[in-house]
């Protein structure tokens, strides 16, 4: 028969057991419905000080089992010879040494190929690019390799339309995590995350917690000797994408353009960039790489930004080499999106590159050691 | 403090020891300082808020029993459940309301403007509310005897484990738990810490992972296609089990260490073959809630046919907008009223056309049937408690079946990677439940030999922790 005053009006009422209608609640002189458990309680009970001994014991298990897996997890990652984890853990292990080396954003990631700039110019060359870094943690990690490396003799560092935007959040911090015990790079990442002292200090920490992309089990892979195929060429990272809709979603969301931020701390950190290589005897070049044509007009302070870059250059004697004007920067073909050059792009402007850096280094060898003037700061257009 | 933070982990293991060491004179004392200082955690002056009302219905008990006069007590316990309702309406629904009447009156014609008061919604208040008000009904029906223990009373409303999302319980399920000895039961102890790993496993590694790509798309559900939105929507379905059932199972466990029992809240509520039985398994101490003080009290179904589909209307009306303030909790709401009078109604044919069909009582290919129907209906209304606004929900409803891409399912957060996670975290949940359902998985486990045991138990926490979302997201129903 029914329950009255209840919600049984469903589909099938025959279906709805007695013993999945809730208690009612009783009165007060009665115990309460004993709560319903699937487990039945053994009977053997332990000691109370017994029990805590074996509760710790487990959780104590279980402490240990979580500082083996970061430990395998960090070596796996360390031991890894191929992808991003290759590239850094050669620089890390100061295994690279090149003449000539690239750092900056994606964009110097993505655009400038090693192979191709050793070959022109008969210098070994390496890129320092990574993804998702604003000028902060590039330098940062310029330091880094400064700090494990020879010192090259000419970094080529590559500029952005966000160059003096800092770094609100980390991207892809795991790609830190195996290299926290490097001094500039914990306090660079420390300045823009007070809290990366818990992946540096809590096992597991910067494997599970700051990451979403299950980088842990690559680690462990790789702690079985397996790596992922190499996709990072002497730290270059082409991009085989075809242009994508990256742009015109771009710019149907900011249909009056876009400006990018001009911060004094991220003018400080070029100026610091620029204090370190002279302090290390290196040849610095700044370098804006191609930008898709169309993009440039849809920057609003691009001149602000880009009069700054000439007025850093001009004051510290250091050359600056735009490509916005370079002369494929409205082939499509090229590009993956209107910042990133795609593989193709990336091959006909480090040639470009590698072919000035040529004609720079031998008119460099001619002067001798006298530094280069002002004058160098010229567009791609000029040269 | 929520259940799946740093400060936790340090809390729960800190308050169990100072609790079993204590004597039973100082342990009630204790829990009520140390739920304080776990709802502080949040905004610790909101606890002024939780003070007005346990000092509202502490002496609206402690009167009610004294007053003899059925008027005036009646007269008493309106006054409490007002004053008591004032606070949550206050903080709950004064914007709602307001807004709600200056569109009214713009669309009549009124230009008004929207008072500019932003008022943030103290965590769990219509939790503790409720469970107050169930206390002074109760005395007021003379089902509980007004509690004079002013810190046993403040405990019962704030206890920690159940005090920001339920389970809603009843006084006298709990109040006189408070004066009982709870010895160190190791049994029961550790009974309490494996429901509480489950409970992290539901909400950390399904509930918090679906979250991600649920977030995206109900975020901005007009830039996704139609199979993105489905699968939102199924995920959405997932997230809010997990995330609330994780957080009972989580609050049950550790009440259960301390040694209180507090009331189930979930029974397995997708294996519900009608609407109706869904009701009976989802959320159970809010059901039974509305059953008991608004339902009944409106007359049931002890009246005619069309007063109790009114009452089932408004019962599962002031149901949803109890969840939030917002008109698309009250349509949900709404719609689930619905399915229970349409099922209720259309009873008769349906047992008509599964004879005709042949497909009887009790067969597979029925339950089946009815399993699946009862699980779709859930996710359609599950679109209008999760959509921001109705017009994303009708968004939503409107384009689930349009424009299937199966390039194109990943979104921002959730790559492509994550499927396989969280579709092996689903199937782990699905068959740990209809595992326990034939068996229970405890006990089968607690009869391996120890090493094997521990390894298994190690091998669970080791999943959680590997495979947990912590990006510290709170409960869903920490909002309601």
């Amino acid at each position: 028969m029914q329950n009255k005053d209840s919600f049984d009006l469903g589909f099938s009422q025959n279906t709805i057991t007695a013993s999945a209608e809730p208690p009612r609640p009783e009165s007060a002189e009665r115990r309460p419905a004993a709560v319903e458990t699937a487990e039945p309680k053994p009977t053997v009970m332990l000691e109370p000080w017994k029990a805590v001994r074996r509760i710790a014991c487990f959780f104590g298990l279980v402490v240990l089992l979580i500082f083996v897996m970061n430990a395998m997890i960090t070596s796996g990652l360390r031991r890894l010879k191929t992808s991003a984890f290759g590239a850094s853990n050669q620089i890390m292990d100061g295994k690279v040494n090149a003449q000539i080396v690239i750092s900056g954003s994606s964009r110097a990631l993505a655009h400038y190929d090693p192979r191709t700039i050793e070959a022109i110019t008969g210098r070994t060359a390496f890129n320092l690019g990574r993804n998702g870094a604003q000028t902060d943690m590039q330098v940062a990690f310029l330091k880094a390799y400064l700090a494990h490396n020879q010192k090259p003799e000419i970094v080529v560092h590559n500029l952005d339309a966000f160059t003096f935007v800092t770094t609100r959040e980390v991207f892809d911090p795991v790609e830190y995590t195996p290299y926290l015990y490097d001094r500039d790079l914990y306090s660079a990442l420390g300045k823009i995350n007070p809290k990366i002292w818990k992946s540096r200090y809590l096992p597991l920490y910067g494997y599970v917690v700051e990451d979403m992309n299950f980088t842990w089990v690559l680690g462990l892979k790789g702690f079985f000797g397996w790596s992922p195929p190499e996709d990072y060429f002497l730290g270059f990272n082409p991009r085989s994408k075809k242009w994508t809709d990256d742009f015109q979603n771009m710019k149907a969301n900011n249909p009056h353009g876009v400006s990018f931020g001009i911060e004094p701390e991220g003018i400080r950190v070029v100026e610091d960039l620029i204090r370190v290589c002279r302090q290390n005897g290196i040849q610095l070049i700044l370098v804006y790489s191609p930008e898709y044509a169309e993009m440039q007009s849809l920057t609003k302070n691009r001149a602000e930004v880009f009069g700054l870059f000439h007025e850093l250059a001009d004051h510290s004697s250091v050359p600056l080499w735009d490509y916005s004007d370079w002369k494929y920067a409205g082939n499509q073909e090229l590009f993956q999106n209107s910042q990133h050059l795609n593989a193709a792009g990336a091959g006909i402007f480090s040639a470009d590159l590698a072919n000035r850096l040529k004609a720079y280094l031998a008119a460099q060898s001619k002067v001798g050691d006298m530094p280069v003037s002002s004058s160098a700061t010229v567009s791609h257009a000029q040269d | 403090m929520l259940f799946n933070s740093i400060e936790f982990a340090i809390f729960f293991p800190v308050v169990t020891a100072i609790f079993f060491l204590l004597s039973q004179r100082w342990r009630v004392h204790f829990l009520l300082a140390a739920s304080c200082l776990f709802y502080m955690a949040f905004i610790p002056v909101y606890i002024l808020i939780l003070l007005v009302t346990i000092l509202i219905d502490y002496f609206a008990g402690i009167y009610l029993e004294r007053v003899e006069d059925t008027k005036k007590k009646k007269a008493l316990l309106w006054v409490s459940i007002l004053s008591t309702c004032t606070v949550l309406f206050i903080f709950k629904y004064f914007g709602f309301f307001t807004g709600s009447f200056v569109g009214l009156a713009d669309l009549l014609g009124w230009h008004l403007s929207r008072p500019m008061v932003s008022i943030i919604l103290p965590i769990g208040l219509s939790f503790h509310t409720f469970q107050s008000l169930s206390y002074v009904v109760e005395v007021y029906r003379g089902n509980q005897k007004a509690e004079r223990n002013f810190i046993v009373y403040a405990t019962y409303v704030m206890f920690f484990p159940q005090l920001v999302a339920g389970p809603i319980e009843r006084p006298q399920n709990l109040l006189h738990q408070f004066r009982e000895w709870h010895p160190f039961d190791s049994v029961r102890v550790t009974s309490g810490l494996k429901r509480m790993a489950w409970g992290f496993f539901k909400k950390l590694v399904v509930a918090d992972r679906l979250a991600l790509y649920v977030n995206d798309v109900y975020g901005a559900p007009r830039n996704f296609n139609g199979l993105q939105l489905t699968l939102a929507t199924l995920f959405f379905a997932y997230q809010i089990y997990c995330d609330f059932s994780g957080y009972t199972d989580i609050a049950l466990g550790a009440a259960e260490v301390l040694g209180f029992h507090l009331m189930e809240n979930f029974r397995t509520p997708y294996y519900s073959l009608s609407m109706s039985e869904f009701w009976k398994r989802w959320h159970i101490s809010l059901s039974t809630w509305f059953r008991d003080y608004v339902y009944i009290p409106l007359g049931g179904n002890r009246v005619s046919k069309s007063r109790h589909i009114v009452n089932l209307l408004i019962t599962f009306s002031v149901s949803g907008l109890w969840h939030g303030a917002n008109w698309t909790y009250v349509l949900w709401g709404l719609l689930n009223g619905l399915y229970l009078v349409a099922g209720w109604l259309s009873k008769d044919w349906r047992e008509r056309f599964y004879g005709a069909v042949g497909l009887h009582e009790n067969t597979l290919a029925r339950k089946t049937i009815m399993l699946l129907t009862t699980f779709a209906l859930t996710c359609v209304a599950w679109i209008l408690f999760r959509a921001r606004n109705t017009s994303d929900a009708l968004y939503v409803f409107t384009h689930l079946a349009s424009s299937w891409n199966f390039h194109q399912i990943a979104t921002q957060q959730f790559f492509l990677r994550q499927f396989p996670v969280a579709i092996a975290a689903i199937l782990v949940l699905e068959i740990g439940q209809l595992w326990n359902t034939v068996a229970s998985v405890p006990s089968l486990v607690s009869r391996m030999p120890v090493v094997a045991r521990w390894a298994l138990y190690a091998s669970f926490v080791m999943t959680v922790v590997m495979f947990g979302v912590y990006k510290q997201m709170q409960f869903i129903y920490f909002q309601f």
